[in-house]
């Protein structure tokens, strides 16, 4: 199919594209309570072709794209048609011209990983017999669970000269615990590793099925007021999006963010004055999980902040072409810098620990960032008590100079950083 | 006019039924699902412009599904020829054989007895006026740029206009020993994201349009602009909430993100085989006002998820939640029918031919009422009229709400004060909000620009709305 794009795209003399090969070998499975309820496998290939079109418009150079699907069994005339009409297409996309990227290295990566140690099907039976491993007690329970391993081959070829790939897997799945006394309650999780990550696996696990116990004991929902939350595990890497978000090359070309490199965009408040930072200073830096992007572009590790400065802007081809960058790709995980105070030191003041949201967001344009309450615990300075319900309503440019990180770590695919972090008069809509 | 049967699939057809035919020689049951789907997303904004094929929605692929010993297994491909046949089945017994031999310890197979095939062949497509591909993507691309163009000019604070069309065309294809079916259809949806900035602060008005159709959706988009501009901008003096709970109106959009994650999830009768819902225990009981009747179904009304049969072959229903207040029924794909013993309500719906098929929702809704939305306002004290819905959570097993809305307009004394607050989070229980329904408004709007997705993942088109309603919520 390759080469019958390529002699396609030459019969059409069209001479900028970048075709993209993908192909997916997989193997999972899916449990219900202590059941095998369905397996499934999976060998399927996908070709997206990326076509470009040079042009004046009012004396303006303009570059226009379109990309198509082109299928396993397509004839010569279908592939024709197919390009031609996405050629045409680029013709009506009248974004300002930008240059492709160019050829700097050809390779294949097969990119480090003992899951190709194994077969797929071995990887998915070893991660589920890790996932019930910790799975022993009656009271708390996994009650279904999915897991999947995956081998993707992506294979880049561009008109510029690229013609590069990679090869990775991942483990990937999620898993639901019940406890059924006091409280019928439940927790979702999901993971996702490069590596044969059995004891991340169980760890997450164990420590589901704790609190998903304590949560059977929680009846009663905050109060409303103004709180000091602490938020932990992957809630964490969900605030740094607000800084990953805001630099990237397209929000910066559209101003939709003012961040400037240079700036300490953490001290800067809604009004855009700069304020003192009283509590930890965000450093972090933005790691690939894949080596090559699908524009071509190899990916490196890039600093993005040091102590709440913004060290540079990073993002895809024609808005890093547009603002002069260096075309940097998307990143796929985030190292944040740990803070001072022990998780230990952040419960000695009163304090409202949201272990589990039903789900948490947070709007990188608006700060705005909040979720339900699953399950927090909420200190007032004599008890712990467990709490479930209401909500947390906050706003990050509010909270970013006087926020606290932990010194324990996390680590997953996509965040290596303080395991929790603290943020001052978070506003809670409670009982 | 009627949507063309794809000729790819006709192709493959004959080449499939060989392939089903050996598959039903090794296995008590098999069936072949197929898809042949294109879907085109066009966006201009002041960033720039964009014309590509949906690379979630657009696909060519087959999917085999098995019960070998009464246990479930499937096997996703996308290529196959008339000479490749043997060499497929080798390789799904090959795969299917090795996988799960070994199971965690105290982890079993689960089998089924007798898995059922009803005869039944069908070959049926949607209606359109104008197709996209016929339309231009010139033409398209034109009437966009005019539209995004004339909302960045409406106000300096308006920093930019994403307007934005998508199609999906797609035929389908079920083959087991006893059905033979086809479908056709296509959908179409547009958007308008108008962006307001003041400082470090920005904010949106966002107006969807969608329907069962063509490109004819867009005759209504552009009405839409000054809305979305005039929210955007007001949005940027909103106060933040003071939580408490309040008497509020939802609009339709709003009604409909209750109906269809509050409830909706709540009712996927695969939650049921799995314990996760606390709708189960319900079944035949009050869960909401008497004025609150509930539907969900492919069929229920035109819009993105009507199709004739569900990913798994069972045809399409119209199923009826809650009836007057009480709960009747759940809906379920076939799988978690047989755990059941329940007959599938044609739910089982697949992200595509590379997914497995979960209970999901199709088009949600719930019926008209009497009152007039002018009455409902006027019948606040002190309250809050929401709009504009920008996602929630589900939570089947506690019934707990998370909603998230960008507009509270505040009400007192029966009269819009033109006082807005945002971002709003609604929380609490659902049979609570659902009884506290005190007024419904005579008529109802439903739409489909987003996607549904089961947990984090599996995402699948769907469509949800209802009337304006009147009910106590708790805001934060």
């Amino acid at each position: 199919m390759k080469e019958q794009i390529l002699a396609s795209l030459k019969r059409l003399h069209i001479e900028e594209y970048i075709i993209n090969i993908t192909s997916y070998q997989s193997a999972q499975m899916f449990f219900v309570k202590k059941s095998l309820d369905c397996k499934r496998a999976e060998n399927t290939i996908t070709y997206n072709v990326n076509v470009y079109r040079t042009f004046d418009k009012d004396g303006k150079e303009m570059k226009g794209n379109s990309s198509v699907y082109v299928y396993n069994g397509m004839t010569e005339e279908e592939i024709d048609a197919s390009l031609s009409r996405a050629y045409l297409a680029a013709s009506f996309v009248c974004n300002p011209a930008y240059d492709l990227m160019e050829c700097t290295e050809n390779k294949f990566i097969t990119m480090e990983s003992d899951l190709f140690n194994h077969t797929l099907e071995e990887c998915c039976e070893k991660t589920s017999e890790a996932l019930f491993a910790e799975d022993r007690k009656e009271d708390v329970f996994i009650n279904s669970a999915e897991v999947f391993a995956y081998e993707r081959n992506v294979e880049i070829i561009s008109s510029t000269g690229i013609d590069s790939g990679y090869a990775q897997r991942w483990i990937s799945g999620e898993f639901v615990v019940q406890c059924k006394e006091p409280q019928d309650v439940e927790t979702y999780k999901d993971f996702r590793y490069n590596e044969l990550d059995c004891e991340s696996l169980k760890s997450k696990v164990r420590k589901t099925l704790e609190y998903t116990l304590e949560r059977a004991k929680a009846t009663e929902a905050p109060k409303a007021g103004k709180y000091r939350v602490i938020i932990s595990d992957s809630y964490v890497n969900d605030v740094f999006s607000y800084y990953s978000g805001r630099a990237q090359a397209g929000y910066i070309y559209a101003g939709y963010s003012t961040f400037e490199v240079g700036q300490n965009v953490q001290a800067t408040n809604a009004e855009g004055e700069v304020a003192e930072v009283k509590g930890d200073k965000v450093s972090m830096t933005l790691v690939p999980t894949e080596p090559l992007s699908d524009e071509g572009i190899w990916q490196r590790e890039l600093e993005l902040l040091d102590n709440g400065v913004l060290k540079a802007y990073y993002g895809g081809l024609r808005f890093s072409r547009y603002l002069g960058i260096e075309p940097t790709g998307f990143f796929g995980c985030v190292n944040v810098a740990p803070g001072t105070m022990s998780v230990e030191d952040m419960k000695k003041e009163p304090y409202l620990w949201v272990v589990n949201f039903s789900d948490f967001q947070l709007d990188d344009f608006t700060g705005h960032f909040g979720g339900e309450i699953r399950l927090a615990f909420l200190y007032d300075g004599e008890k712990v008590t467990p709490v479930t319900g209401g909500s947390i309503n906050g706003s990050i440019i509010d909270s970013q100079t006087n926020m606290h990180f932990s010194k324990e770590i996390q680590k997953s695919a996509d965040f290596v950083g303080p395991y929790a972090m603290c943020f001052e008069d978070v506003s809670v809509a409670g009982v | 006019m009627k949507v063309r049967e794809s000729e790819y699939l006709k192709l493959k057809k004959p080449i499939l039924k060989k392939l089903l035919d050996k598959l039903l020689a090794r296995y008590e049951y098999a069936s072949i699902f197929a898809n042949d789907s294109k879907s085109t997303n066009y966006r201009v904004s002041k960033t720039g412009t964009n014309i590509s094929e949906d690379g979630t929605l657009s696909e060519r692929g087959f999917c085999v599904k098995v019960y070998d010993n009464g246990r479930a297994a499937e096997y996703s491909f996308s290529a196959i020829e008339e000479d490749t046949v043997d060499a497929v089945f080798d390789e799904i017994t090959k795969r299917l054989d090795t996988l799960g031999k070994t199971l965690p310890e105290g982890v079993t197979a689960f089998g089924f007895d007798g898995i059922e095939d009803e005869k039944r062949c069908l070959n049926e497509s949607t209606e359109y006026e104008v197709d996209p591909e016929e339309k231009g993507d010139n033409n398209i691309i034109d009437l966009l740029t005019r539209i995004s163009e004339k909302g960045r000019a409406y106000d300096e604070k308006i920093i930019d206009c994403s307007v934005a069309f998508s199609y999906q065309k797609y035929s389908k294809m079920f083959l087991s020993r006893n059905k033979d079916l086809t479908q056709n259809v296509m959908w179409s949806c547009g958007y308008i994201v108008a962006m307001a900035k003041d400082g470090e602060e920005i904010q949106n008005g966002y107006k969807p349009v969608s329907m069962l159709g063509g490109i004819e959706v867009l005759d209504i988009l552009e009405s839409k602009l000054e809305d979305a501009c005039k929210t955007a901008i007001e949005l940027l003096s909103a106060e933040p909430m003071i939580p408490g709970e309040y008497d509020c109106i939802c609009e339709p959009d709003v009604t409909g993100m209750i109906v269809h994650e509050a409830f909706g999830h709540g009712v996927e009768m695969d939650m049921f085989v799995k314990d996760r819902a606390q709708a189960q225990e319900f079944i035949g009981k009050q869960v909401a006002s008497e004025l609150i009747t509930m539907h969900d179904g492919a069929c229920t009304i035109p819009q993105v998820a009507t199709y004739f049969f569900d990913d798994e072959g069972v045809v399409a229903h119209d199923t009826v939640i809650i009836e007057k207040g009480i709960l009747k029924t759940g809906i379920c794909d076939a799988q978690s029918a047989m755990h059941l013993g329940v007959a599938g309500t044609g739910n089982g719906r697949r992200q595509d031919t590379t997914r497995k098929a979960y209970t999901r929702m199709t088009n949600t809704i719930f019926e008209a009422g009497t009152s007039k939305v002018e009455d409902m306002i006027a019948s606040v004290k002190y309250g809050f009229l929401l709009c504009q819905a920008s996602s929630g959570m589900e939570d089947p097993k506690n019934w707990g709400i998370q909603l998230m809305v960008d507009i509270a307009r505040e009400i007192k004394d029966g009269k819009l004060t033109g006082k807005i607050f945002s971002p709003i989070v609604l929380t609490g229980y659902v049979p609570d909000l659902l009884k506290s329904i005190s007024m419904i408004s005579d008529s109802i709007e439903a739409g489909g620009t987003g996607y549904c997705g089961k947990g984090y993942k599996e995402w699948v088109k769907v469509s949800d709305g209802g009337p304006y309603i009147k009910a106590r919520i708790r805001l934060g």
